[in-house]
Formats: C-alpha cells, structure tokens, sequence
C-alpha cells in the first residue's frame, strides 16, 4: 500500500460502501475517507458509520480458537508465547461506509450519490481540496471546524445567519456542551455586526458574565436582567403588555378548572384592565371567598381560585414585573432586535412560569413587530434583521400537549420563517417537542444523545439522512456535534470551538471612524 | 450366494474391540513397508533456541477441470513459501500445468512429466502422480534454492507415490542432506495403527499420562526399509504444549530426528492453530486450485476449442456429467 492509502473499496451499492484496511488502521466511526475512482476521475466522499474485524480464514471459529490461544497464554503469564504469523496478511479491518457524494473530476462540484465508484478504488484520507466545497454551505455564523472521527480539519462549519428563521434545534444531554455552542453562536451573531438579531432567554443566569467578555459586546450585546450589574439593564415587563395568552402558554400544565376559572377572572376584570393588569387587584384581594361568591357567583370553586391568587400574588410581587407600562423595557428590547443586537434576558431570578410569562411576552412582541412590517412596508421588512428566539429547554412550550393556540412558540416555528423570526430550540429531550413542529426545524445541533428515542426522533425529522449515525451519535464526545442542516449536503460532523478560543480567536470590532476636525476656514470661504 | 448380513451393531462391536484391546503390533496399514523400531516412548521436545535460517514450505494442490471419464483435464501446481524470522520472504502459487488423461494420452503425458526421471512408457497416469510430480519438482527447486541449515517441509509423507523413481528422490534427499538441508513431511492423518487402531492417538494418550497434558513431545516410530524404499526416519511428535494433535513427521535420512523436529517446532507456534508448522499452512493455500480457478481454466480451453471450431454442442455432449442431470430429474 501507497503511505496514505486507507483501504481498498469492496462491496455494498451508490449510497453504502465497504471497504478493507489494514489490521492496524486506527478507523474512527464518523471519520471522513475519500474512494479515488481512477476510471472517472470522480472522487467519492465517505463517513464510516461502522467498523468490524475481518480475517481470511474462513473456517468457522477461527478468530475465537485464535483469541482463545491467547487468552490461555495470559492466564499462564506466558503472552507471545504464540504470536499470529503474518497477522497483516491473514487478519484486517471492513469499514461500513455512507456515501456522501462525490467530487466532480474538475473538483468544483460536489454531487449526490448516484453512481457506485469502480470496484476496488483506492481509499485515502481526503485532501483539503476534497472538503473546500464544504465552505460554501457553511455560512456566516461559524460555530466550530469540521471533525473526521477524532481529528479536525481546518474548515470552518457553521450556519448561515438566515437559516436562524427556519429554526435552529440545539439537541443534547447534560454535560455536551450546549451553553458552549449557544455562546459561541451568540459570539458569531455579534460578529455578523448588525445582520442578525438573536434574543437569548437564559433562565440559569449562565451567559451574562461570559458574553459580556466578547470582544464585540459593548457593540452588540444588551443584556436585561433582574439581578443588578454594571452594563447590564434592568428586566422589567409591565402586566398590561402581557396577555392571558402568554399567561396560559407559561402555565402550560394548567388544570381544566383553572383555565375556567382564568376566563371568568378575565371576563370579570377585562373591561378595566388592559392585558395582565388585572393581576395586581385580584392579587391585593383579601376576601377571595366573598369575591368569589359574589362577583364571580360561585362559578369557580374556592381552591382552584386560591391556586391562581397565589400565583397572581407571586408574579406581581417580582421585580421584573411592573403594573405600569412605562416602565416595560419590551419596546427596548424590541429595537435592539431591529438593530441587529444580541439580546440576553437574564432569568434567573424567576421560575419556570415566570421565565416562560416573560419569554412568551417577548416572543410574541417580536413576532408582531416583524410580521407588522411584513404586513404593512414589504421594503422596511426586507431591511431588518433576521432574529432569532433562543429557548432552554424548549419542550416545556413546544410539547404536542402545548400547541394550542395559545402558545407563540408553535406559531413562531410555522409562521415565523415568513417574517424573519426563528426559533433556536435548545433541549435535551427532543422525543417531546411534538414531531410536527421539529419537522420546521431546518437545522439541527446533534450533540450527544443517550436516550434512543431521542435519537429516533431526530433522525425521522432531520434535513439530512441521519439513519446510519445512530452510533456515532451515541460515541459523540463534549463538544463533538452533528449539524444537519438544508444548506449542508450532509450531516456534517463538527467540533464546536471552545467560548474560551472563540474569545481569543475573534476579530475586534473595527475602530470607529474618526470625525474629521471642521475645517473653519473652509466654512469662511 | 446372498449376501451376510452387516448390521452396525456388530461394526460397532468390532470397533470397540479394537479401540479398547490391548495393545499390539504396529503397522504402517497403508504400505506396510516401513520397519517399526522405534520404542513408541514419548519424550520431551524442547524447540530448538532459533529457528532455522530458512523455512520452506512446499504443497501440491490439484483440480480436476472437466470429466468425459475416458478424458480428464486436470491442472496441478505446487506452491511454495519460504519463511525467515517469521516473515514471508518468498509466496509462490507455482506454474499453473494442465493435463489431458485418458486414451491416447500416455505417450505425451510421460514426455511432459519425466523430466529426466526415466519413467516406463508403461507408466499409468492419474491426478496422484501428477499432483506428486510437480510436488516433488517444487522440492527438488526448493532444495537448491534454500541455503545451507534451513528446513524444507513437505505435506505429508516423504515416501514418494510408486510410479516417481525411488532412486530420484533418493539421491534428492541425500543432495539435501549434503547441502546441510533438512527435509521433514509432516502427515497430518496418517494410517499408522498399532493393533489395528490409530497409533497417533494412541501415543497422545500415553504421552498426556506419562508427561502431563501440556508437553511438546516426541516418539520414534521407525524407518522406511533402506533398501526398496527412500531413506527416511518416522516419528511422531506433538510440535507445541496447546496443540489440539500430534502428527506423523518423516525426516530424511542422515539427519537426527529430534534436531530435525526441535528445528520444526519452531514454527509450529502460530496462535491459529498452535502445533501445525505456520509455513505449510501458507503453501497449502498457494498450492489450492478453487473453483473459480478451474471455471478459468476451462473458459481459456472453451476459447481454444471454439477456434479449433469444436461446435459447443459437441463440447456439452462430452463433458456434461449425467449423474447431475438425473439428480435433477428426481
């Protein structure tokens, strides 16, 4: 064998490969070869998916008699005592293999499988003109470089910042690296300097101190939290702005008698409150048996209404909640977006409910801002930035049991691609957002998945065939990720930059331009 | 005359007298021409510190191409390997020979296959003596080429079929033994029977009692008679301390035994198949015709034939086998 030939092609058909290596090639699954097909010049790209022993022998038990002849030389402490004559020869390794495509012979277009390669090609490692085309269906928004097995090569993957409107899924277990990946994405989007907006709801108050060390985030970032800090603004939403819908997509789990009962309560207060604001005086009623009794005729049972006062009596107690629409930073918020910022609401100090009340509010706001604009000036539309609503655990609010009217979010990622706004759903369990809405998601962050039915589900609703990954994606390490994405021609396996390189590797923001001193004697002329 | 009857209750009975009986005579069943008297005492092998400087491997191996019964098409090779510090430094699959056998082909088969052997015009011709023929050219080439101290191992016996002139190999094995090479077979089912039961097996048991059962061992058997037959010792030797059996090896004449089969359990240490000398495993594969082999051999015929203008029909006629037809008939 030639010094970088890999293995010979031998078997399988246009979308699957094997071929044979040597006993020792250290083949990684996910790992990227290139079959030379000398014939016609075409270079086919392949990704192992699997990789067994093979031998020549063809007796049945060999492989076993052998292992078992040096098994008994270690228990007698006798290793070498029987070596395997030309092991090289007799023994070797078949790599299974998905055909990704192929390298057109002038190397400029890279194609779909439709054609098996000649029998026998050679197999190399690829040549870094085997992957450049790889860089134009990478976008805008790097995110990290392209990994063969355990090995990355120096081609940047990332996303285009457009394709955050069609919906960007962040899949991963606890520990694989998704604060990381959001940082760095929010890094990418400061970078794009104005092109795209992101709104990040961070309900565990982990992105705060570290994006504000982004070179660009004097320029770009705005960060709302209801914990004080230097640059950092405070988090206030007024009840008036908020709707029962927001209220009822938070309080996702809420029970039938609740909901009735949250009816009569908007039914009783709306004609003097706009929005939420109806919160603040049933939350300061100290006689909830006579309100109940009289105002509201005894059509809620007592418990139930003792249940929503508790919780009206918390979420106006908050401080991110005002009963005065002045004070509401959504409109901030709003314009922030619109000028291309990366937006960081700080949660942290709220529940589950509370952070879910304050991101539906938003959501909603951004929603119906950008699809006003769309709706009323196609030009002034055309002229803001795409943006982009990052969620933690989004199955909370994208569930099949979720989707009702309601709830913004599912109307985000059906509608929302029209308008420029996406969603970029960050879970850990994609088994329960409801499969009709993860079939929006354009593109998919796979980091490592343990559960098999997350996976499946991935799998049937991914832009790219990932049904030959399962492994790979159960062996993905910290950091390692699969992007499946329309603008990749296939899932493309990635290692996601570490936010502290991003920091280190990121272009400053250019100087502003210096104002010319006014030329006085100019003006006099 | 009706036949006896032959249930197998009384083979079985039979057998067991025999697998079970008491020791006795030993034979060699197949020719009975070797002379047992060697003590059949099993005792300790101890491989030799090296390896030999050399070991070669050689193999016959045979195909029959196509059948009419009163014509055969064979073809035969010999395959060889040669062996240094455990790597191969030589693979050969030998010249591929093909022979037509049958009426009328005597005459032109012995004048391709004596090679200076001097073999009667009266000599029959079948696929043993070919296979053996070009075996013991490839040994004979072997032979010359190896350097001085190295081992050159046979499959099987080193008692030449009987149409191949004794003193042929005779003088081989003694040019062998003058170059300072050692030529060892290695039977790996041999007829050697003690009582009427196989000796090997019997040896083996005897070897596990007296040795304990994880023992490299050896035990001579006997000679071939010096005097019709090529001068050769017998033995029978287990090569490594984990081989599943024992085998019969033949080592020419005018060289000790046990250095001769210290020198093979040299080589007999191969994880696969601990006991078998490595290298002839190697030649027996060079040596293998397959079947794809022999559908090549007969396509390149079929061409010949075809441009000779031997219609195909007439081709099917001879060489269709009819068992087959009728089997597919029922």
């Amino acid at each position: 064998m030639t010094a970088n030939t890999r293995g010979r092609l031998f078997g399988k058909n246009v979308l699957e490969g094997t071929f044979r290596a040597a006993p020792d090639d250290d083949l990684f699954l996910g790992e990227l070869l290139v079959a030379i097909d000398d014939a016609t010049g075409r270079r086919y790209l392949f990704r192992v998916v699997d990789v067994t022993y093979g031998h020549e022998h063809r007796e049945p038990g060999w492989a076993e008699r052998v292992a078992g002849t040096l098994l008994s030389d270690d228990a007698r402490d006798d290793a070498g005592a029987h070596p395997l004559y030309e092991a090289e020869r007799r023994t070797y390794r078949v790599a299974d293999c998905r055909c990704l495509g192929y390298l057109t012979p002038d190397g400029k277009e890279f194609r779909k499988p439709k054609s098996l390669p000649t029998q026998f090609s050679r197999v190399v490692s690829p040549e870094e003109a085997d992957l450049a085309f790889l860089e134009r269906s990478m976008g805008d928004l790097h995110v990290g470089v392209l990994r063969t097995g355990e090995t990355t090569v120096d081609v940047p993957v990332g996303i285009s910042g457009d394709s955050l409107a069609k919906h960007v899924g962040v899949f991963a277990t606890t520990g694989m690296g998704k604060s990381n990946l959001m940082m760095v994405l929010a890094g990418a989007a400061m970078q794009a300097n104005g092109r795209y907006g992101l709104l990040i709801i961070d309900p565990h108050g982990e992105y705060r101190t570290e994006l504000a060390r982004h070179p660009w985030a004097e320029r770009r970032l705005r960060t709302y939290s209801s914990v004080k800090a230097p640059n950092v603004s405070a988090l206030r939403v007024s009840l008036g702005e908020m709707t029962s819908d927001d209220l009822r997509t938070a309080t996702g789990d809420t029970s039938r008698a609740q909901t009735e009962a949250l009816f009569e309560l908007e039914r009783f207060y709306s004609s003097q409150y706009p929005g939420l604001s109806w919160l603040l005086p049933f939350s300061q009623l100290d006689d909830l048996v006579g309100f109940r009794d009289v105002d509201l005729g005894k059509s809620v049972a007592l418990s139930t209404l003792q249940v929503l006062h508790r919780r009206a009596r918390r979420i106006c107690h908050l401080d991110a909640i005002s009963a005065d629409a002045d004070v509401s930073v959504a409109t901030q918020i709003e314009r922030d977006l619109r000028e291309g910022k990366v937006v960081l609401v700080d949660a942290s100090g709220l529940d589950s409910t509370e952070e879910l009340l304050v991101a539906s509010f938003l959501t909603r706001k951004v929603l119906e801002a950008w699809q006003e604009a769309f709706l009323q000036d196609r030009n002034a539309h055309a002229g803001l930035p795409t943006v982009a609503v990052v969620l933690e655990e989004a199955q909370r609010v994208l569930s099949k049991a979720n989707d009702a009217d309601v709830n913004v979010f599912p109307r985000v990622a059906r509608e929302g691609r029209k308008f420029k706004v996406g969603l970029v759903a960050v879970t850990q369990q994609p088994k329960l957002v409801d499969a009709e809405l993860l079939s929006q998601f354009n593109t998919f962050f796979i980091l490592g998945l343990a559960d098999e039915r997350d996976r499946n589900i991935l799998r049937g609703s991914a832009k790219q065939d990932l049904s030959a990954l399962h492994t790979e994606i159960q062996t993905l390490m910290p950091g390692e990720c699969l992007l499946a994405g329309v603008d990749a021609p296939f899932a493309v396996p990635a290692t996601i930059d570490l936010w502290s390189n991003a920091l280190r590797d990121a272009t400053p923001p250019p100087e502003p331009r210096a104002e010319a001193p006014v030329n006085v004697s100019a003006m006099l002329d | 005359m009706p036949l006896g009857a032959a249930p197998l209750d009384d083979v079985a009975d039979r057998l067991a007298a025999i697998l079970a009986g008491p020791s006795a005579v030993v034979t060699d069943t197949e020719d009975g021409e070797l002379v047992i008297d060697g003590d059949l005492v099993p005792r300790p092998l101890t491989p030799a510190p090296t390896a030999p400087c050399e070991t070669w491997a050689v193999d016959g191996g045979q195909a029959l191409v196509r059948d009419a019964r009163c014509l055969q098409v064979y073809v035969v090779r010999a395959g060889r390997c040669c062996f240094v510090d455990r790597v191969a430094t030589v693979e050969e699959e030998g010249e591929l020979r093909a022979h037509l056998v049958g009426v009328g082909q005597r005459a032109m088969e012995l004048a391709r296959l004596d090679g200076g052997l001097a073999l009667p015009a009266n000599t029959a011709i079948d696929v043993n003596l070919l296979r053996e023929r070009v075996e013991w050219d490839g040994i004979e080439r072997t032979i010359h080429e190896a350097c001085e101290g190295a081992l050159v191992l046979v499959d099987g016996d080193l008692r030449p079929d009987p149409r191949i002139p004794v003193p042929w190999v005779t003088d081989l094995l003694a040019d062998a033994t003058a170059r300072g090479v050692t030529v060892v077979g290695v039977t790996k089912h041999t007829s050697l029977a003690r009582g009427g039961a196989p000796l090997i097996g019997q040896l083996e048991a005897e070897a596990d009692a007296a040795l304990g059962g994880r023992t490299r061992w050896w035990a001579r058997i006997g000679h071939s008679p010096a005097a019709t037959g090529v001068p050769f010792t017998v033995v029978a030797a287990r090569l490594d301390p984990d081989a599943a059996y024992s085998f019969r090896l033949d080592v020419a004449a005018g060289v000790d035994p046990e250095h001769a089969i210290a020198q093979v359990a040299t080589v007999a240490d191969d994880a696969a198949f601990p006991g078998y000398p490595y290298p002839l495993t190697v030649a027996d594969r060079l040596a293998a015709c397959p079947p794809w082999l022999r559908e090549e051999a007969w396509m390149t015929l079929e061409e010949r034939l075809h441009v000779a203008g031997i219609p195909a029909d007439v081709l099917h006629r001879a060489f269709t086998d009819r068992h087959r037809m009728m089997e597919r008939a029922s």
